[in-house]
Parts: structure tokens; sequence; C-alpha cells
């Protein structure tokens, strides 16, 4: 796992000293080393953490000519057998890492190269004899490829901050980006916060070369038309599940030089993955967990049970609201972006403990929510869809109190809210039907934005996520459609960003997910929607699979979706001083988000109850102006704080053919 | 759906029985997984306590109503 960055110029070289600046401001992705190469058209970086042949792979690497290089962040977990195929035809490896496979397999097979990768990666690939790079980035959205086009050239890179180091680069944010971001809680592939700044969809790859920018899926998320699907007997589906699931796993857990540990949460996900790792591999188990001082939050009973069960070396770390208002900055300095829940902070104290005990890749169940219909929100799409068939029938109207056990609020204790609340938009012939409550109480949010955003907004007319939605998607079980929009907008934009690879990388830590395995996917979906969520039994074939690995109570405990204090954390009476100034009404006034009088009202309600017992649209609100407030202060006043640059150690590959273009090292 | 997929899907249903829960509620949860699995529309009248006790009775409304189809 590794930072990447690049400049594509068409007037002149690119400028060594601004590629340097970007891979500095990636230093936090690789501090084992860092390479560069430059030629009179392209100049690709990167920053390494050492994780596949370390004595070898360092990068920017070529094939056998020098005409093709390669700047790669992330695995390949397939290389080995890809390897293997290339050399039997004919190409010649200098090393053992996957960095290598890449560029042999982008000779051998072009752009279909991709389809046969198996992991998750963000690629740039430059061929000198074409003038062509070509980008891309992994099917689910694991590794994270922003880029800006002008007329002079491309930047491309990991991080935003990379390319905000070309100082002409505008920084301004989207209009159309943020209202996402307060819709759906991210912005949505290609757009950012950020204007002018986009990210690569995944499973795209994008070309550059003299007939211009253009780019392409090579995998779509798909679904089989309802009652279609190929495999319709539950005990073969779970086998088959639990064979992929193992090799998945066990695939991530020894492909690596180095050792690799497990996140435990308490939850079914990564209980199975450190229990698979346990059992199939034979090799001792470090699994480190995330609970909270606050008991609301804190499943700390059941990771001591399951490590227990397992046998593994067990470590955690207990957060407070304290804590989490502590690194909040540093967390929105990772994140890039505005963040609607806290719950990225503990996860960046959780990877800071993994890399403290000297472990620089975990294993985690991130995506098996979405894969395997685990969400509370697919459950709640169920009861809507079912009360729609006759919203007055009293015996449907009551299916809502099914919703959200865990809840100290929850439906069941109080059904005249939850019938208002799930009661609207019931239109059984919405595509969006199952998100329309989490998107129409997050755009509350918007109430609050000042009158210049809303009409740029307004103008900007940002894309609605189910007008993109394919045509076959009218065919598909209701649970595909929600699965699809799920994985288009959540998992890519939040879980797998800001609570996962950006979290995990601010301490050089890489994460490892085997829900998101392509064989497991692609399986997963091409699953009837009834073992994947029968009735209102979540995850129903995965805890078939393995319900001899998984302890009873965590197998069958009410799911619990990963929480932490939101508004109390930035209400303790330690508070930072870092809030007093970012919330302060002439630092929201100049950043031009917020409307200055609504957010001083929130912040004295918040007040008064020491930000305890806030409702969730309040939560929000609160997350969502302190994280824009931040990344304002971040990544466009210009303070600064965005722009921590390492100290680069010399440099491991210094290919420099910009002023000399004949030479191939 | 042919006839051993939907014995299966009952059984399956039979074993994930919750004892001790509000037979009505328990009710509703069991029509939301019939409705769903077997493309069928339950009347008021038929999501009923005393049926969904039933696995007989069950598996007999899920025969008519298919047949209904």
């Amino acid at each position: 796992m590794c930072g990447i960055c690049g400049i594509v110029s068409y007037d002149g070289p690119p400028d060594l000293a601004l590629l340097r600046r970007m891979m500095g401001r990636l230093g936090h992705r690789g501090p084992d080393g860092n390479g560069y190469y430059r030629d009179r058209r392209a100049a690709l970086g990167h920053t390494r953490l050492a994780i596949i042949d370390t004595s070898g792979g360092a990068q920017p690497l070529c094939n056998e000519d020098g005409t093709v290089w390669v700047t790669f962040n992330g695995e390949i977990f397939n290389y080995v057998e890809l390897g293997a195929e290339l050399r039997h035809r004919g190409h010649i490896f200098r090393t053992v890492s996957d960095t290598e496979v890449i560029v042999h397999a982008w000779e051998e097979w072009g752009e279909e190269c991709f389809s046969r990768f198996n992991g998750q990666w963000a690629i740039a690939l430059w061929d000198r004899r074409a003038e062509r790079l070509v980008l891309s980035r992994d099917r689910l959205g694991v590794r994270p490829l922003f880029f800006i086009r002008r007329p002079t050239g491309l930047l491309f890179a990991s991080e935003v901050k990379s390319i905000f180091a070309d100082r002409s680069v505008e920084r301004a944010f989207d209009p159309a980006g943020l209202d996402q971001t307060f819709t759906y809680w991210s912005p949505v592939a290609p757009r950012t916060v950020f204007r002018g700044i986009e990210q690569l969809e995944p499973g795209y790859y994008a070309v550059l070369d003299r007939d211009g920018f253009r780019k392409a899926p090579y995998w779509r998320i798909t679904f089989p038309e309802r009652g279609r699907e190929p495999m319709q007997d539950a005990q073969e589906n779970a086998d088959a599940l639990r064979e992929r699931i193992v090799e998945a796993t066990r695939l991530r857990f020894l492909r690596s030089d180095v050792p690799v540990g497990a996140y435990l949460s308490g939850g079914l996900d990564s209980s199975v993955t450190a229990a698979v790792i346990a059992r199939y591999t034979g090799a001792p188990v470090h699994t480190f967990s995330l609970r909270f001082s606050d008991r609301e939050f804190d499943e700390g009973q059941y990771q001591k049970k399951m490590s227990a069960v397992l046998g593994t070396q067990h470590q955690d770390i207990v957060v407070s609201p304290s804590d989490i208002a502590a690194v909040f900055p540093e967390v929105i300095r990772h994140a890039e972006s505005p963040i609607l829940r806290a719950a990225p902070a503990p996860l960046f104290l959780l990877s800071k403990l993994v890399r403290e005990n000297g472990y620089k890749v975990v294993v985690t169940g991130e995506g098996a929510d979405e894969v395997l219909a685990g969400y509370d929100l697919f459950r709640e799409a169920r009861v809507r869809l079912f009360w729609s068939r006759d919203p007055e029938s009293e015996k449907r109207t009551r299916a809502a109190e099914l919703l959200y056990p865990w809840m100290a609020r929850s439906p069941g204790r109080m059904p005249a809210f939850a019938r208002s609340f799930f009661g609207r938009h019931l239109d059984p012939a919405d595509p969006g039907l199952s998100h329309r409550p989490r998107w129409d109480s997050t755009s509350v949010i918007k109430s609050m934005l000042s009158g210049d955003l809303q009409d740029g907004i307004s103008r900007a007319d940002a894309e609605d996520v189910v007008a993109t939605m394919p045509p076959d998607s009218k065919d598909w079980d209701p649970l595909s459609r929600a699965q699809w929009l799920e994985m288009t907008t959540l998992l890519a934009g939040y879980i797998l960003a800001s609570q996962g690879d950006r979290m995990l990388m601010a301490n050089s830590v890489e994460g490892r997910f085997p829900f998101l395995d392509r064989d497991v996917v692609d399986f997963a979906n091409a699953l009837p929607a009834r073992h994947k969520l029968f009735g209102l039994e979540e995850k129903y074939l995965l805890k078939r699979a393995f319900a001899d690995l998984v302890p009873d109570d965590i197998l069958h405990r009410p799911k619990q979706p990963y929480r932490a204090p939101d508004a109390a954390s930035f209400f303790t009476p330690d508070r930072p001083a870092w809030f007093d100034e970012v919330m302060a009404e002439r630092t929201i006034a100049a950043a031009g988000v917020f409307e200055p009088s609504l957010v001083a009202g929130l912040l004295a309600k918040c007040a008064r109850t020491g930000g305890e017992n806030m409702s969730n649209t309040d939560n929000m609100r609160v997350l969502a102006i302190v994280s824009t407030q931040l990344t304002h202060e971040c990544f466009i006043a210009g303070g600064g704080w965005g722009a921590l640059e390492w100290s680069l150690p010399d440099p491991s590959v210094a290919v420099d053919l910009g002023t000399d273009d004949r030479s191939v090292p | 759906m042919n006839r051993d997929t939907v014995e299966q899907v009952l059984r399956d249903y039979d074993a994930l029985r919750r004892p001790g829960t509000d037979p009505g509620l328990e009710a509703v949860r069991a029509a939301i997984l019939l409705e769903d699995v077997f493309d069928i529309a339950l009347s008021d009248a038929e999501i009923d306590p005393a049926v969904f006790a039933d696995s007989a009775a069950v598996a007999a409304l899920v025969a008519r109503l298919r047949g209904a189809v």
C-alpha cells in the first residue's frame, strides 16, 4: 500500500520539484521508500509501504525495455497466478512483486488486464512510445485516485492534498459535491467536494493520449433478474460462499512478506475473517479492537469473547468523546471531506494502535454488510415495501416495529414516530425507495446552508444517483437495487474512504477486505436475494456458512452498526481550542457554506445539554458543520494544515529523462 | 420456484421462528418473508398468528396463494 502521484504535461517536461512536493504530501502512505520517473511528457511519483517483495519491488517500475512504467497503490492478490501465466507467455520478470505483474499484464492484455486482477488498486501506467497515460481503480473503490484535467495536462494522486501541492490549482468547494455529501453522505464519483478535482469511478480505467481523455468501465455492479438467479439451493450456496470467503481471507493473510493482523469489532463479519485466519492458516493471530468509554457504543464483551474463542493475542483501545475531539482536525486532514459522523476518528486511533504494535497490514470485515445484506437499511426497505402494498393496513403498519431493535428509541418503543418516519415516500415503483428515508433525513442539513451556497447548488444541478441506475435494474430484486445504491454511494464514498483507506493510511496501515474479493462479490451478487436477506434475517447465508466457527451469541446478536459519540464529543469541559476557532461566527461566514446565525443557534442548543441526547438530525448537523469548517480551513483557506509535507529520504528509484529522452535505464 | 425449493424455504423459515415474542408481530415478520420469497400477497385476515404458529397451515396457505398467482 502506497501513495502515487504524477503529472502529464503538454508544454514541456513536468516540473520535478512539483512532483517531489506531491510525493512529500503522501509520505504517510508510504514511509518505507520513494521513487520517481520523469521523461519529457510525464512524471510518476511513488511513496512506498513495503509489504510484498520488500527488498525488490521499488517503484516506479518498468517492463523489459523501459517503455511502460507503473506507479501503483494496492495489492493484486492473484499476482502469483498471473505472473506464472505471463512468464509462460514469455515475459521476463526482474522482481517477485505484484507491481511488475501489472506492466506485463498491460503489455499482454491491454485494458482487459484489469478484469483479470483480483485485488484493491489505484494504478497509473505510462506508455512512453504512445505517450499514453492509463489510470485504473479497483472494482469497488478500496483505493482512491484523484485527478485534475487542465489545458496544459493532468495531475493525479492518491489524495487531493498532493494535487494541491501545485499552487496554481484552484481551491474551492464544488457546490454539487457538497450537495451530494449532504444527501448521500459523500460525493459520488467522479465528483469530489473540490471544484475541478475528479475521482476515477470504481471499476473504471481512464486513458489520456494524443486522442484526448476518455474513460470506460471494465467491471460493473450487476445482479441477475429476480427469479432467474442461477443458484437456488441455500445449503449449496452456503458451502460455496464459505469456500470463496476462506480463499479470499487466506489470500489476504498469506500474500504478504510482513506480519498481518486482524480487526475484531465484536460483530459477525470480523469474527468470521478472524476465525477463518485462525482455522485455515494455522498462524498465530494478533487482533485489534476499538472500545468506547460510553457503554452505549461499546462492544467489548463480544470482542473479548471472540478473542478468547480463537486464542488470539488481543489488544484494544478505549476511546472517549474527548479523544475524538482531540484528533478530529487530523482526521479531516486525512479524510479530505466533510463527514456526517464522528465514527472515522476512533478508527484513526485504532490504526495508530496497530502501527504502534509493529503491524502495517490488517484484515477486516469491511464490505460484508453491502455484499451480503447486513445493513438495517435493507431490512427497513423490505418493511417499507411490505407496508406500501396496503398503507392503511393496521397489521402492515406494525412492521416498522421490527426495525432497529438496538436503538434506545427504537420503532418498537415509539411506534407512532416510526410510522410517520418510515411511512413517507411509500412508492413501490420508486427504484430509490430503500434510501429515501436516509437521504431525506440527511438533506435536512441543507436547511442550514448559506443563501449563496444554496444558489450555487441550484445552479450546479448535481446528478441524481437514482437516475444513473442501469436500465436492467428494473428487473432486479428490490434488495439488489438497494445494494447497488449502497455500493455506489456509501461504500465507495464513505465506508472505504473516510472510514477506510484514509484512517488506515493516516498511520501507514493497509486494510485488506476479504468480503470485497472479486470472486466473493461476483458470487454474492448472483445469489437469490432471499439467501442474503431471508425475510428480515440479515446476512442469512453468511450466518449459515460459518455457524460452526462463530459462537451463537455473536452469530445471532441483533446487528449493531458501528457508531461513536457525535455532537457529545465536542461539548466536553476539556474541549480543544480549535473548535471555538473554526466554529466562530466570522470563520463560518468566511467559509461561506453555512448560515452563521443558524450555526450559533445549534451550538447554543448543544451547549445546554453538553451535546448529549441530541436528535439524529442535530448530531449530523454538528458533524457536518465542524467537518466542513475543518475541510475549508485545511484545504481552501490556506491555513497550512492540509499542506504538511514529509521530508522524504533519498529515492530508491530516480529516473530522469526529462532532458534527454533517448536513453532507457 | 419448484416444489423442493418451496419446501426448503418453509423448513428454513421454521428454523428461524422466535418463541416468546409478540405473536402478532411474529405473524407480520413471517408475512414479510413469505410475500418476498413466494411473490404472494396476503390479506390482513391471512396475517394471522394462529396460522403462522402452525407450519402445516403456513404450507397450505402458501400453496393456495401460489396456485392463485
